[in-house]
């Protein structure tokens, strides 16, 4: 009882949602904790509550910048005043005024790079914290696409003797990368909790093309007839670009996303989706973080993506509002040879490597690569870290080896394509869940009717029409 | 409008300069080389106008150019514009850019306006949380300020920036649809702004030209609430985005010691500079300074003598120059060219 009247008191909700409880209750105990859950079910809350319990500060650790910002946001609107920021951000006058006082904040948010500033290390050595959270936990393992080898490098602070119990969060992960985070983290028999990877209410479509250039007529056709609102998913920007032009032309109010616009047009662009103005979002896998949207109804992916816990975040996006929903997934054959050249582009080669070696020789800071356009970002984090732990052999060997786990995590979501089986079974066993129920128009190889799910495109939607600037102007500051 | 900016700017350089001359004026480069280009050649407008334009969307242009014939090109890069091209940049219209006084600076103060207006406008719904339009933390830090320094929990600030905006919006001598184009930059409560490449199919032209369009519209308008104390609220928006320094830093201190009443054998020994460096940076204030005076280093005469040559022969080439006015080193030319005609 005593956590629920916690609950009301703090944060105005009468009751848990699944999985808060159980992870909150393993936290009090003192016990790690390694909790999935999917973006939008209250994550954050599993350490919010405990902190207001156990009276010492929370030590957060988390990646994204923009992430740790929304989340002091969101608790200063719940009407907490001490909670610090420990980022980049802070002026020297700030960060010293922080690090003073700093055990008397509740919620101290973190990133790892700031973490492994001595200064920082040594304030934190010298205060009793209650918990450490580490979120974005997927971030440790150089298997997720996210990799920041930062979180690598902090791991040997987490191994130290008496440290407090440590939560890592995230929405994905697989055993594989639950497996790395454990180990980073030095966890002691940690409480996992998983939440119900099924979505009984999403209905799982495939589509075989023998023809690749089938697609896009049978995509156009579709969306033709059928109501969105809905995400199509597509390997590049260049395609989504391309996909977009289609849309358009077939008089549907679409927009394409990916990484190459600015933050002003990708948040334009979410916002006119979720105000009702956009039916399809046509983008790359950029597109999905941080989108809260109830009723997109179909999440069409173009072909095969880089593997199974990226398809079923993907499609998870999907009926939250708990309607049906359609997921189609299209494969021709070869399409898994895309897919594993786009997985391993962002990969460094032994080549980069050789490369790196050569620019340190001349005494030529590597970043120069970076700057060249020779590799990705990504690729570059990855280079430059695993240079300073290991040889030259050594690098390349392992880069071959995640090359190798990549083309594995491809053949795996290929053969989930190629089942003759259940695919919603074979989905929740990826996850090592067990499938309870089938639903009705479970999946395409259960038998599906996609009209018994889409509702019928009825007529052509209204577009959007500029509006003189004076009135504009005035519905954005005054009249509603 | 981007041909149309290029053709002005490579008619001001016709013959004088390489084709990548135009290119770092309107990346704004801080070197001494550019910096005099802009105040011989009278570019000041143009200047650092897309600080963060692509090598390779310069280049293409340029390759248009020469397919239309509107300019032919040495392999050094040196241009000659043909009669075509001439004749289009006749044709142009005249910008109301201000580069020089902004320099993208103007960027700043329409991330603070956005997020202004948005915070303003999710206000009146009675609504406190938000994504906020501008992720950029020394934006929201201000805005944070300018609300509560405006007392904005009041509720009337909403009237207020809308009367300014009506205002100053009224004066501005662009087109109702350049307003327009702004106005949908900004967003609020369910009022989306719109990308820029449904903003540049609507109205039919590159997402660059609607780039430039909304560029040209910032400047006038930073001009006008500069220009008087009409606009309170936009003037504090406004703060520290006009570009007061017009020198580069070195030559600021330069400035300083020569103001001192140091020579420029002194300033060479003290700042432990070359000659010719301490003279690009007198070259730079002759540009800069209204009060500057040449004087001390070349007599009227020979001042005059250098505008008949240059005019005679239409031309700012240095070495054409030194041929006809050979009593004359090449700094006093470069100080005589600089001050331009008085």
């Amino acid at each position: 009882m005593e956590l629920e009247q916690t609950l009301a008191k703090y944060f105005g909700y009468a009751t848990f949602r699944p999985g808060q409880k159980e992870v909150i209750e393993a936290i009090l105990s003192g016990k790690d904790v390694i909790a999935l859950l999917p973006t939008g079910m209250g994550k954050s809350l599993c350490y919010q509550l405990p902190a207001y319990l156990l009276q010492k500060p929370v030590l957060i650790v988390s990646p994204l910048l923009s992430l740790m910002q929304d989340q002091v946001e969101q608790l200063k609107r719940f009407g907490e005043k001490r909670v610090v920021a420990l980022n980049s951000f802070l002026t020297v006058e700030e960060k010293r005024y922080a690090l003073h006082f700093l055990e008397q904040y509740r919620f101290i948010f973190t990133s790892p790079e700031m973490l492994l500033q001595q200064q920082v290390q040594e304030k934190l050595a010298n205060m009793t914290l209650s918990l450490i959270v580490v979120d974005e936990a997927h971030c440790i393992s150089q298997w997720g696409f996210d990799f920041r080898p930062d979180y690598l490098r902090i791991g040997d602070w987490f191994s130290q003797g008496n440290r407090p119990p440590v939560l890592a969060l995230s929405a994905t992960a697989t055993e594989k990368v639950v497996k790395d985070i454990h180990a980073t983290l030095s966890l002691h028999a940690p409480f996992e909790f998983m939440y119900n990877v099924d979505r009984p209410n999403i209905h799982l479509g495939r589509v075989l093309f023998e023809d690749r250039g089938d697609k896009a007529k049978w995509i156009v056709e579709h969306v033709k007839k059928t109501a969105g609102p809905g995400i199509l998913y597509l390997s590049s920007r260049k395609r989504a670009e391309q996909y977009c032009e289609l849309f358009m032309q077939a008089g549907l109010r679409a927009a394409a996303y990916h990484a190459g616009y600015s933050a002003e047009d990708r948040q334009f662009i979410q916002q006119q989706f979720i105000d009702g103005e956009l039916d399809w979002i046509v983008a790359t896998n950029a597109f999905g973080m941080g989108i809260n949207k109830g009723d997109i109804r179909q999440v069409i992916h173009e072909t095969m993506p880089a593997n199974v816990a990226n398809y079923m975040q993907e499609i998870g996006r999907a009926g939250r509002d708990g309607k049906p929903a359609l997921a189609i997934l299209l494969y021709s054959d070869g399409d898994e040879e895309l897919a594993k050249f786009v997985v391993t582009g962002d990969l460094p080669s032994s080549s980069h490597v050789d490369r790196y070696q050569e620019l340190a020789l001349q005494r030529i800071a590597p970043s120069q690569m970076l700057k060249n356009g020779e590799l990705s970002e990504t690729a570059f984090r990855v280079l430059d870290y695993w240079l300073h732990q290991e040889p030259e052999e050594r690098v390349k060997a392992r880069l071959h080896h995640f090359a190798l786990e990549k083309y594995q995590a491809v053949d795996e979501m290929l053969k989930i394509i190629k089942t003759k089986d259940c695919l919603r079974e074979q989905l929740v066993g990826y996850f090592g869940q067990k499938l309870q129920k089938k639903p009705e128009n479970c999946c395409e190889n259960c038998g599906i009717h996609y009209d018994e799910i889409n509702t019928v495109r009825m007529k052509e939607e209204k577009k959007v029409e500029m509006m003189a600037w004076e009135s504009r102007l005035k519905q954005l500051l005054i009249s509603d | 409008m981007f041909y149309q900016i290029l053709l002005q700017i490579f008619q001001k350089l016709n013959n004088e300069r390489t084709v990548s001359a135009a290119y770092h004026i309107l990346r704004g480069k801080r070197s001494g080389q550019t910096i005099q280009d802009v105040g011989l050649f009278q570019l000041h407008n143009y200047f650092g106008l897309l600080p963060k334009l692509p090598r390779a969307t310069f280049d293409e242009a340029v390759s248009t150019f020469l397919q239309y014939s509107w300019l032919i090109m040495q392999e050094s890069g040196h241009y000659s514009m043909k009669k075509l091209g001439l004749q289009r940049a006749a044709q142009t219209p005249t910008f109301l850019f201000d580069g020089w006084h902004y320099r993208g600076n103007e960027h700043v103060f329409f991330a603070r306006l956005s997020l202004v207006v948005q915070s303003l406008s999710y206000q009146k719904e009675g609504i406190r949380s938000f994504s906020p339009i501008s992720k950029d933390t020394q934006v929201q830090s201000w805005v944070r300020a300018f609300l509560q320094d405006q007392l904005y929990q009041s509720g009337h600030l909403q009237q207020q920036l809308l009367d300014e905006c009506l205002r100053v919006f009224a004066t501005l001598a662009v087109s109702e649809s350049n307003k327009q184009l702004a106005l949908y930059r900004l967003s609020g409560y369910s009022l989306p702004g719109w990308t820029w490449q449904q903003l540049s199919s609507e109205r039919k032209e590159t997402v660059l030209d609607s780039q430039l369009a909304f560029i040209e519209l910032l400047h006038t308008l930073l001009n006008e609430v500069h220009a008087t104390n009409n606009y309170p609220l936009l003037g504090k928006i406004a703060e520290e985005v006009r570009v007061k320094a017009l020198l580069t830093d070195s030559t600021q201190q330069t400035a300083y010691l020569y103001e001192q009443g140091y020579s420029i054998e002194q300033i060479v020994q003290i700042r432990k500079l070359k000659q010719s460096t301490i003279e690009d940076h007198l070259v730079e204030i002759a540009m800069n300074e209204p009060n500057f005076s040449i004087g001390p280093y070349v007599s009227y005469e020979e001042a005059e003598k250098v505008w008949q040559a240059s005019k005679q022969y239409q031309t700012k080439k240095l070495k054409a120059l030194h041929e006809v006015v050979n009593d004359l080193s090449y700094f006093q030319l470069r100080l005589v060219l600089a001050k331009g005609e008085v």
